[in-house]
């Protein structure tokens, strides 16, 4: 016993180890060398501790950001509380997450070997992002929960999830894409569906986004670190000149904290600092991921014949290039307008994360013009914002607010807020 | 020789171009170091060559490394074309 409990302790207690284990099997598998053995493994490990550092980064703008549109609206409403947050979380259950995002992906493999759904989901850093958010879920509403029995429940659950998403959007991406070599392996998928439904009902698809001429000038929006620095700059400064306007005693607080410096020089540096800790965890995820992707790929590719790999929704871009400004501006405007009316109804601060926004409005996008041209890319985007702000508020104040809050708030995003309501049922059914 | 195949988030697309670069490589025999990175890390990262597409392209100009512009990311012909044109393979 005293084995089974150091294993448990240590190798499925400590994610990193784990995930290490994970990477040095499937590369060991494809029979690879010492030297690619040796930095899979090590690149995986650190990778994975980094997104710790990034997360208390990003939080720690948050926690300056929510205040501050708060005292901007005049909020009264709950503040996040108390919760776990990324760190602890990942301590405590991020054995079970990646295991289960390893387990997960046999279960798709194996559905794509023996049923028609022949799709091998291969974008892992969204892997990651939505296991741990659906176990953020899943430990916020039945509390502590038992290793073994969490991994049954998210393998499964991501095992399908990963089979049946790309097979949802297949329809579509044969008519975007011309053929039906890849799929679309993304949780944008719910609002990529909505806009090319949108897009039939309202649009008109002979007024196709690409006969349109976008400026030179635009071209920067293709950089996710300048748009989320650019965008949470904007909100930091307008929010700090809200505060300076108003004098109350509460703004005269947050203001205080600025100590010496400017206050308008300390918003912005908090903005850009939580574009920084962004740019951490991606860093991190690119270093897992990188090594993770290719050591399952080479095992999915050997056991399952004519596979469709499901890869990241950048592969639709290229297809609709105006689309995809069009569907991130339309996002953009929808999510400056849920900020307001959220804040105003519900005393919610919603927290615009760009990344989701401009990639998940970018595929409604695409969607949107494939059925319905300029107005159904519009529109795909629109609703891309509506979902990602009202979901946004609903899985962290009724779903996730006991644990990962802080990681709902910029890395959950549009599956995961349809599905959220979904995943929260199933987990009273069985734990 | 270090390969860098770029893409505006560094996490999906871009590590699926790495991907392919390397079975491209490893088909010609060549070795090289091949890294996946975002568009802003990649500016400061010293190599010999870039792979990115046209738009992401005009962002890397000045960058020490020759800079090879790829249309399709999973197209393994192209990818190939492009390498064996700039004498890489």
């Amino acid at each position: 016993m005293d084995i089974v409990r150091w294993i448990a302790t240590n190798v499925f207690g400590e994610p990193a180890i784990l995930l290490g284990f994970i990477v040095f099997l499937g590369l060991l598998l494809q029979k690879k060398s010492i030297s690619q053995l040796m930095s899979g493994t090590f690149k995986a490990i650190i990778g994975f501790l980094i997104i710790g550092a990034g997360a208390s980064i990003i939080v720690n703008a948050l926690l300056i950001f929510e205040p501050m549109w708060k005292e901007v609206f005049n909020l009264e409403g709950p503040s996040l509380g108390e919760f776990m947050g990324q760190e602890a979380f990942s301590a405590k259950y991020g054995g079970a997450v990646t295991l289960a995002m390893a387990i997960g992906f046999l279960i798709n493999v194996f559905l794509a070997r023996f049923t028609k759904l022949k799709y091998i989901y291969l974008t892992g850093h969204m892997m990651f992002w939505t296991t741990i958010i659906f176990a953020g879920i899943v430990v916020h509403t039945v509390g502590d929960v038992p290793f073994i029995r969490l991994v049954i429940f998210l393998s499964v659950i991501m095992g399908i999830y990963w089979t049946v998403q790309p097979a949802l959007t297949q329809p579509f991406m044969r008519k975007i894409i011309g053929n039906d070599n890849i799929a679309l392996g993304h949780t944008s998928a719910s609002v990529a569906l909505l806009g090319a439904l949108l897009g039939k009902l309202f649009g008109n698809k002979e007024n196709d986004s690409e006969k349109l001429k976008v400026p030179k000038g635009l071209e920067f929006l293709r950089d996710s670190n300048v748009i989320t620095a650019l965008t949470m700059g904007i909100l930091f400064m307008v929010g700090a000149f809200i505060l300076a306007g108003k004098g109350t005693p509460g703004a005269q607080e947050l203001m205080a904290e600025a100590g010496d410096q400017s206050f308008f020089v300390y918003a912005f540096i908090q903005a850009v600092k939580f574009a920084a800790g962004i740019s951490v965890v991606l860093m991190g995820v690119r270093m897992f991921v990188g090594e993770l992707v290719p050591a399952f790929k080479g095992i999915a590719t050997k056991l399952v014949p004519g596979a469709k790999p499901a890869l990241d929704v950048p592969v639709i871009y290229p297809y609709a290039p105006n689309a995809v400004i069009l569907g991130f501006l339309g996002a953009f405007i929808g999510a400056l307008l849920w900020l307001v009316v959220i804040g105003k109804t519900v005393a919610y601060v919603f927290v615009p994360t760009m990344i989701v926004l401009f990639f998940h409005g970018a595929a409604a996008g695409v969607f949107g013009n494939a059925t319905g041209g300029v107005r159904g890319a519009l529109l795909g985007g629109f609703m891309t914002a509506t979902v990602v702000a009202w979901g946004q508020f609903v899985m962290v104040r009724m779903l996730i607010g006991d644990t990962i809050p802080d990681t709902a708030m910029w890395a959950a995003d549009s599956d995961m807020f349809i599905l959220g309501p979904v995943i929260r049922f199933l987990a009273q059914l069985f734990f | 020789m270090k390969i860098l195949a770029v893409c505006g988030l560094g996490q999906g697309t871009s590590l699926i171009l790495r991907m392919n670069i390397e079975e491209v490589l490893n088909e010609a025999g060549v070795d090289a170091e091949v890294e996946h990175v975002d568009v802003s890390a990649a500016s400061g990262v010293e190599a010999d060559y870039i792979l990115t597409s046209n738009e992401l392209a005009q962002s890397l100009q000045g960058h020490q490394a020759k800079i090879l512009v790829v249309n399709n990311y999973f197209d393994i012909e192209e990818i190939k074309r492009v390498l064996s044109q700039n004498r890489v393979i």
